[in-house]
């Protein structure tokens, strides 16, 4: 078991309107499941990003000594002033122990265009850091206008939409953007992990589970049986967002 | 870290996660066949499907061909697909409520597709009927005679589904997806049946804490296990299974024993 590292990319944690788990719900859960790490982003995000920034940040320092979580923040239009500028706010995701940044536009009521968020995700392109698409999920137009608009960042689709596979929109984008990264939470298509791996590099693949709404076992199983070979499957399971949170500069 | 669930020795879990499946027969009684309009699937014909379940230890895979319920293929032609694979293969009849001959004329032919054929599917949503609709009386009756089983899918609650399972005492009520959110309509529907009711598990397994929720409603011997097959895949489903908090037991009741129990050891 403990030759396979699972780095689990699509968590939430924190309270919010419905009783969440917090971080030491979260690390109970991994504990049961055998997950080593996991990249979390608060519950809150939507409804506010900017204090949940805030207490996601302390939630893992007060609750995470061990250091298995790193961190998601919520990103808004540069020209409010509402977060600093982006030298500024990569220093203190690197402060906090905060490895990725996500968005959510149309919660936030603004437009993704280049005009409106083009500084940080250049800069995030230029960096490496990587983007998560879960307030995309199950939009493919928006998301589909969205990757045309920022081609050179480093995504991770983050499912929490649908549980039937969505191959017809994803795979355009696996062929399209070589730094587009499809997360496998919901992806439950029989022998459809292989072949994702097999036509698109299991480089491009990362294990999920999309707790709380999830559970972190089933997938672990699905990944392990998949079929492919083990090194394959270790990527998968951890090695790729490892590697890609490695290579962010922030 | 090292007592996680797929490291205890002995357990189910640990079965699976080593050796990629275990000395007992999954039943997975909730299939389908063939392409759909609305997915992409991997694999989706007899062979490479019998060869996915096999992997996992499934003795039984229990479909209704997709193009049967949509009438482009009739319920004689997927039987002809069973006799290709006798060990593994079992069907429902696809049962169309706008399609009375077809009806008529299959369930007339449902002996001599013996062993093949052991129970009816309805798809009622996508029909644009409910389960009350007049025009399933006819296949109800039958499996009421007959003692049959009928998965119907649901999605959400019902209301002439509880009725329906009440009307029919003696035929046999696999509640596909477990009235999917609707979980308390769904352990209500077998409580209060004739002790002819189960809850089916396709799309449930993964979503954190359900299979809890409904064992403790109706107890692990009132639920089956079923994937939708070629929608999701053995080891996504048999995996949710295990990793829900429940004991082996309930999942060996889950997996294996109960449709055992309903249909026999050799169905």
């Amino acid at each position: 078991m403990k030759d396979l590292m699972f780095f689990d990319a699509n968590c939430q944690v924190g309270d919010f309107i419905d009783p969440r788990p917090g971080v030491t719900g979260l690390l109970a859960e991994m504990d049961h499941y055998g997950v080593d790490k996991a990249l979390v982003r608060h519950s809150g995000i939507a409804k506010a990003p900017l204090s949940t920034n805030k207490e996601l940040a302390e939630m893992l320092q007060k609750e995470d000594p061990e250091q298995r979580l790193t961190g998601v923040w919520c990103i808004l239009p540069h020209s409010c002033d509402e977060i600093p500028e982006p030298d500024e706010f990569f220093r203190q995701m690197k402060e906090n122990r905060i490895g990725a940044i996500t968005l959510s536009p149309f919660e936030h009521r603004y437009q993704p265009r280049p005009i409106v968020i083009g500084k940080m995700m250049d800069a995030a392109a230029e960096r490496k850091v990587p983007v998560l698409l879960d307030a995309f999920a199950g939009q493919w137009d928006k998301l589909y206008d969205f990757l045309e608009r920022f081609p050179k960042n480093t995504f991770i689709y983050a499912e929490n939409w649908g549980k039937w596979g969505s191959d017809r929109n994803i795979r355009p984008l696996l062929e399209t953007y070589e730094n587009f990264h499809f997360e496998i939470a919901r992806y439950w298509v029989p022998e459809g992990i292989k072949g994702l791996a097999d036509k698109y590099g299991a480089d491009r693949i990362l294990y999920g589970s999309c707790f709380p709404k999830g559970e972190q076992g089933c997938g672990m199983l699905q990944l392990k049986h998949s079929g492919l070979d083990d090194e394959s499957i270790a990527k998968i399971a951890g090695k790729n967002l490892e590697r890609i949170l490695k290579g962010a500069q922030l | 870290m090292s007592e996680c669930i797929w490291n205890q020795p002995g357990s189910l879990a640990e079965t699976f996660w080593k050796n990629g499946k275990a000395d007992f027969p999954i039943y997975d009684m909730h299939g389908h066949m063939g392409a759909h309009y609305a997915i992409y699937f991997k694999i989706c014909e007899a062979p490479e499907m019998v060869q996915h379940v096999k992997r996992i230890g499934v003795k039984r895979l229990v479909f209704s061909h997709h193009e049967a319920l949509w009438g482009s293929v009739r319920n004689a032609q997927v039987c002809e697909i069973c006799k290709q694979f006798p060990d593994t293969l079992r069907m429902y009849l696809g049962i169309i409520p706008q399609r009375q001959d077809f009806i008529k004329e299959d369930i007339a032919q449902f002996d001599k597709w013996a062993p093949y054929a052991v129970g009816l599917k309805f798809l009622p949503g996508y029909h644009g009927a409910d389960v009350g609709d007049s025009r399933y009386e006819y296949a109800l009756s039958f499996a009421n005679e007959r003692g049959l089983p009928i998965l119907i899918h649901t999605w959400g609650e019902d209301p002439s589904l509880l009725k329906t399972i009440q009307k029919y005492p003696n035929a046999k009520f696999f509640i596909a997806h477990c009235c999917y959110g609707a979980w308390d309509y769904a352990i209500r529907c077998v409580k209060e049946s004739h002790d002819n009711a189960w809850l089916e598990l396709t799309a449930i397994p993964g979503d954190r804490g359900i299979i809890e929720k409904l064992v403790d409603g109706v107890g692990s011997e009132k639920i089956l296990y079923g994937t939708d097959m070629p929608w999701f895949d053995e080891y996504q489903g048999v995996g949710g299974v295990l990793a829900a908090k429940i004991t082996d037991e309930d999942k060996l009741n889950i997996l294996s024993r109960n449709p055992e129990r309903i249909l026999g050891k050799d169905f």
